[in-house]
């Protein structure tokens, strides 16, 4: 699987969103998407799930938000975490 | 930002919903630069009675509320995660209601002999205005866990209840259909709740979530954002208490101008520790109306100690108005090209418009200047009457709007071209 890497820690709102909205448009199934950030971005989620991609979140003890997304459903996201 | 209980960008309202009620606003701001030129070349002097009320109820109402409302109905779901149903009817029944009514009570402030018009602006007002903070109200108070912003917004709207309830016995009082023995009471109850209740609380609210979120600024500390927009509200009902009982509000607005001033000074020192170095026009803008927030607060605060005089007071008004225009400007311009790239985006149009080809960092910067000479202009001539000078600051506000407007309608007119002309893919 190819890691499709986005830090959006230093990112101004809507940025880290359009981002990953135009990632999440043209990706394989051989891809998917990583992404840090200071926050949970639930409309990032609401819309990858409406969408049919599978999403993994995960808050680390620094309280940096660890979000994957695949539009491969047989992978486990959770797997391909890195902490 | 967004409240974890569900944010809903995908339950949010419209694009439509949202810009009829800005354009409107635009178009208000353009009307009140027109009456001010004509006002500085004397061609509307048989209003000069009522002008201050006209100006203030078409900034106020016509521009401020216009945006307001255009804002909330945005807001209400990524904000505070609440959703009304049918908002594009619903949206456009009160938008309906209130320019009807904005537009006739204007009017019978320039016809005051005409009582009818009174009745007329109150209850089309009422209605229209009733009808959309019962749609809103009646969600946010549904809320389980309310956030700083939620908790914010409803005190906010319960106070341009008031507000509107105190307008009403006010503008029936000019139209003779009540006798009217409260009516300056009343009308600075009006006052109080509209400009430091209503928007301000509704400023204050939203930048809980919004200056952290748009900007990257450390969070606000826990007790203002939880306790600030609740002890405003606390004061400005003890005011009214007051008001009504007969006792000094001193005391009271004393209290709210220091909490406005901490805000304020809060607000600016996150936004200079910013995680990214470069600002852009709203953040200028931010800046500019917590600035502005603080000189009028601090008039305010002067005005209880010591006599000020009629010039200063009107510095202070000024101020207030130009830190409230700031920030709705820096929320226009940030919210436009976002909802206008989000709703082609998520619509499958690859070939979106990003948010700079929407409004671009430099018409945005454009309109700062165009916003401060108004103000600089406006402020010079408070302290000398000059017909050139007023004729400057008419011509100003309506460059200001006006450019705002050509803005939201370049805006509308990309939106509709992707639309129509660019490819949709399923994704």
């Amino acid at each position: 699987m190819n890691k499709i890497f986005l830090d959006a820690r230093g990112m101004e709102y809507p940025e880290p969103l359009q981002i990953s909205l135009s990632h999440l448009q043209s990706m394989s199934n051989e891809q998917y998407l990583y992404m840090l950030n200071i926050r949970k971005p639930i409309p990032l989620l609401e819309i990858a799930k409406e969408k049919g991609f599978i999403c993994f979140t995960h808050q680390d003890s620094n309280e940096i938000w660890h979000i994957l997304i695949s539009r491969n459903s047989d992978i486990i996201l959770e797997e391909l975490l890195d902490v | 930002m967004f409240s974890q209980g569900g944010l809903s960008l995908e339950q949010a309202p419209p694009i439509s919903v949202v810009l009829r009620f800005f354009v409107t606003a635009s178009v208000f701001g353009v009307l009140l630069g027109l009456f001010l030129i004509a006002d500085s070349l004397g061609i509307v002097s048989s209003l000069s009675n009522n002008k201050s009320v006209i100006i203030v109820h078409t900034l106020a109402l016509g521009v401020m509320a216009s945006f307001m409302l255009g804002a909330l109905f945005q807001m209400l779901p990524v904000i505070a995660g609440v959703v009304i149903k049918m908002p594009t009817k619903k949206a456009m029944v009160v938008h309906l209601l209130f320019v009807v009514g904005s537009l006739i009570q204007l009017y019978a402030f320039a016809n005051a002999s005409t009582p009818l018009l009174y009745f007329l602006a109150s209850a089309y007002l009422g209605t229209g205005l009733f009808y959309g903070l019962y749609l809103m109200l009646k969600e946010l108070v549904k809320i389980k866990d309310h956030s700083s912003s939620s908790k914010g917004m409803i005190f906010s709207l319960v106070s341009f209840t008031f507000a509107i309830v105190f307008g009403i016995y006010l503008l029936l009082t000019l139209g003779t259909y009540v006798e009217g023995t409260l009516f300056t009471q009343v009308k600075e109850l009006h006052y109080s709740f509209a400009l430091f209740g209503w928007l301000s609380l509704l400023i204050v609210s939203v930048s809980f979530q919004v200056v952290e979120m748009f900007y990257v600024t450390p969070k606000y500390p826990p007790f203002m954002s939880k306790y600030l927009t609740l002890t405003i509200f606390i004061l400005l009902l003890l005011k009214t208490i007051a008001i009504f009982i007969g006792v000094q509000t001193e005391l009271i607005t004393a209290l709210l101008s220091i909490l406005f001033i901490v805000y304020a000074g809060f607000t600016i020192h996150r936004l200079y520790h910013r995680k990214r170095p470069t600002s852009d026009a709203t953040v200028w803008l931010w800046r500019l109306g917590m600035g502005l927030l603080i000189v009028s607060m601090l008039i305010t605060l002067l005005d209880v100690v010591m006599d000020i005089g009629l010039e200063v007071k009107m510095f202070s008004y000024l101020t207030f108005i130009g830190f409230a225009l700031s920030i709705v400007f820096a929320m226009v311009y940030k919210i436009v090209p976002f909802l206008t790239w989000f709703h082609l985006s998520n619509q499958g149009y690859m070939e979106a418009p990003m948010m700079h080809d929407i409004v671009h960092p430099k018409t945005v910067k454009k309109h700062f200047y165009i916003h401060v000479a108004m103000l600089v202009t406006f402020s010079i001539s408070l302290f000398m009457d000059y017909t050139i000078l007023n004729l400057l600051s008419g011509v100003l506000v309506l460059v200001s709007f006006g450019w705002l407007f050509y803005n939201l309608i370049y805006a509308i007119k990309k939106y509709n071209y992707t639309q129509k002309y660019t490819k949709k893919i399923e994704w």
